[in-house]
């Protein structure tokens, strides 16, 4: 690459930083964002775990994974909605960069926002519940690579191209619709081990199966796939929301939305 | 003289291209550098569309745009880091402060971190926010949000801005002092492409004006031209009212329009409006009408068309008064192909 072409990623980075950092101030206190990216996980997790015998290595994988999916992925369809209504969103898709490069500073807020309130439970349990994690490198990478890859999830419901793009409920409920019934499949409440066979291949089809599986080596040593081809495939799953949501955006921009 | 946007057969189809709905109907103009382009039309003309395709927010189904020279389907990047827009609505951040609002921008279209904050200053400064600079926008006045939305734009001192309706809304000081803001960046050497329905504003500010209707360039050309083209829609301004002991006389329209020569007549506020060719020729029968009708003259004028009477005419509507016309004067749909 030259000198250009490497002045013009660097620009690029440098916008989608300015994106995220000004969407970390702008947007987390918002109610939707309170609602369904820090409260919602915490319920789901006490829901379905008090009462029922987890041990508090697999609580914390399992917390985690949750924590990482569910707030992770609830910035895309909040923020972009409302960006739309406020006419703010065109403020950045005039500006001079790649949708790409607008996407990929979404995705950081979404990430950020729950790297930071997973760690909540994960220093909790550290430090008050003697909580051990078998490999703190791949906890970390895990925690992060997830977010990404869930936010970027996230962005492809707030990229779908419809009249109704400007509504924060319209885009939440295609959202919800989606990102629930994954809960159930995915090995979080059941682990992959003991699925059925069918149960085990619509699980594969999920973007949570692959961050549980990882949560549970990083904190418990033992998972039921491979935890680098779980890394492999959060890297993969983030350029293929990006790459989806990048498409959904230029639709909307032939459809008029 | 150099183009700063060129555009050919425009078009837009919202939806699917044999069933949608045709927004703008191959369009095709030229906007030169240093000018002061307006963009007039009525609601759902589509002047926006047309907007909103030249600021790279919408692809159109046909045609081709230049700007500066690029072709804006294949390379819009550097158009867009020589433009600024200014849309409708004032879309800043409310929850960040005047100057966290002008950082932002100011990093979103790369200015040197050097310049920055002196910019920010200067601009906050220029457009009377200096004082606010760390108040959140959230508590700001309608005319600040537009003035800080339009020194968000020019942050990095685009050669092409793009504002649409700038001044609708506001009060007559906020307004003015945008026209002038405007005025001031176009003689600094900034194009400016103004997207409006305020005719006076586009009168006062423009070079030249394109007017749109139904998805097509009616007219094109400089407000002077226009109105002078449009000599059909010369008009005599007449105040009459009933002389000493006489009765007032109710069908004052209808006699007017009756005169010969008198197209259109139109009530604005106490006085008469009556379009005609010939204005002349109609003062003495004005006269002649008010002593055979027991009225007394009160003031009478001769009236050029102006840029709304163009438009008007153009677009075939119609203002908010009372209007009589014989059914052979009905306004028409005209379209100049010539123009295009």
């Amino acid at each position: 690459m030259n000198d250009r072409g490497l002045n013009r990623v660097r620009d690029e980075l440098a916008q989608a930083w300015a994106v995220a950092i000004k969407d970390v101030r702008v947007y987390y206190t918002t109610a939707p964002m309170i609602m369904f990216g820090l409260l919602l996980p915490f319920f789901l997790f006490f829901s379905f775990s008090i009462k029922r015998e987890v041990g508090l290595e697999v609580g914390i994988a399992r917390l985690l994974a949750l924590t990482t999916f569910f707030t992770a992925s609830s910035a895309g369809p909040v923020i972009i909605p409302m960006e739309r209504r406020t006419g703010t969103y065109d403020r950045l898709l005039a500006a001079p960069m790649s949708r790409i490069t607008l996407l990929l500073g979404k995705t950081l807020v979404g990430a950020f926002f729950a790297t930071v309130v997973s760690l909540v439970p994960l220093v909790v349990g550290l430090l008050f519940l003697q909580v051990t994690v078998a490999d703190a490198g791949l906890l970390a990478i895990g925690i992060v690579l997830a977010s990404l890859a869930f936010s970027a999830f996230g962005l492809v419901f707030g990229s779908i191209p419809t009249s109704s793009a400007t509504a924060v409920g319209s885009i939440m409920m295609p959202s919800t619709l989606v990102r629930w019934p994954l809960l159930f499949i995915s090995g979080v409440f059941v682990p992959l081990a003991e699925m059925a066979p069918v149960a085990q291949a619509a699980a594969y089809l999920s973007p949570l199966t692959y961050a549980q599986d990882l949560m549970n080596y990083a904190v418990l040593g033992d998972g039921y796939l491979n935890p680098y081809l779980d890394l492999v495939l959060l890297v993969v799953l983030l350029a293929v929301f990006l790459l989806v949501a990048a498409w959904m955006h230029r639709r909307s921009r032939q459809l008029g939305y | 003289m150099k183009q700063a946007i060129e555009v050919e057969n425009l078009t837009k189809v919202y939806g699917h291209p044999e069933s949608g709905v045709l927004a703008v109907d191959h369009i095709s103009f030229e906007v030169p550098q240093g000018d002061v382009f307006g963009f007039l039309g009525p609601n759902g003309a589509g002047k926006t569309t047309t907007q909103r395709i030249l600021t790279t927010l919408l692809e159109p189904s046909g045609g081709r745009i230049t700007v500066f020279g690029h072709d804006l389907a294949r390379d819009a990047y550097p158009v867009k880091r020589q433009m600024g827009l200014v849309p409708e609505e004032s879309n800043v951040y409310t929850e960040l402060t005047a100057w966290d609002n002008l950082m932002f921008t100011a990093r979103l279209y790369l200015v040197p971190r050097a310049e920055r904050a002196a910019r920010a200053r200067e601009l906050l400064e220029a457009f009377g926010l200096a004082e606010q600079r760390d108040v959140k926008v959230a508590s700001f006045s309608k005319g600040m949000r537009r003035r800080l939305s339009i020194a968000m734009a020019i942050i990095h001192r685009p050669r092409l801005l793009f504002l649409d309706e700038p001044t609708p809304g506001l009060d007559a000081q906020s307004a003015r002092a945008i026209r002038d803001l405007v005025r001031q960046l176009n003689v600094e050497g900034t194009t400016v492409f103004l997207t409006t329905h305020q005719i006076e504003e586009a009168n006062q500010m423009c070079d030249r004006v394109a007017i749109i209707n139904h998805g097509q360039i009616a007219a094109i050309d400089t407000p002077e031209r226009l109105k002078a083209a449009f000599s059909r829609v010369q008009s005599v301004e007449v105040a009459l009212e009933p002389a000493e002991g006489s009765e007032p006389d109710a069908g004052h329209g209808d006699a007017l329009s009756a005169l010969p020569g008198v197209k259109t007549a139109v009530k604005v506020g106490d006085k008469w409006r009556l379009y005609t060719e010939d204005p002349a020729a109609l003062l003495p029968l004005l006269v002649r009408h008010a002593e055979s009708h027991g009225l007394r003259v009160v003031s009478l004028s001769t009236l050029g068309p102006s840029l709304e009477d163009v438009f008007l005419e153009i677009t075939g509507q119609q203002v908010g008064t009372v209007r009589h016309q014989t059914p052979e004067d009905r306004p028409r749909r005209r379209r100049e192909e010539g123009d295009q």
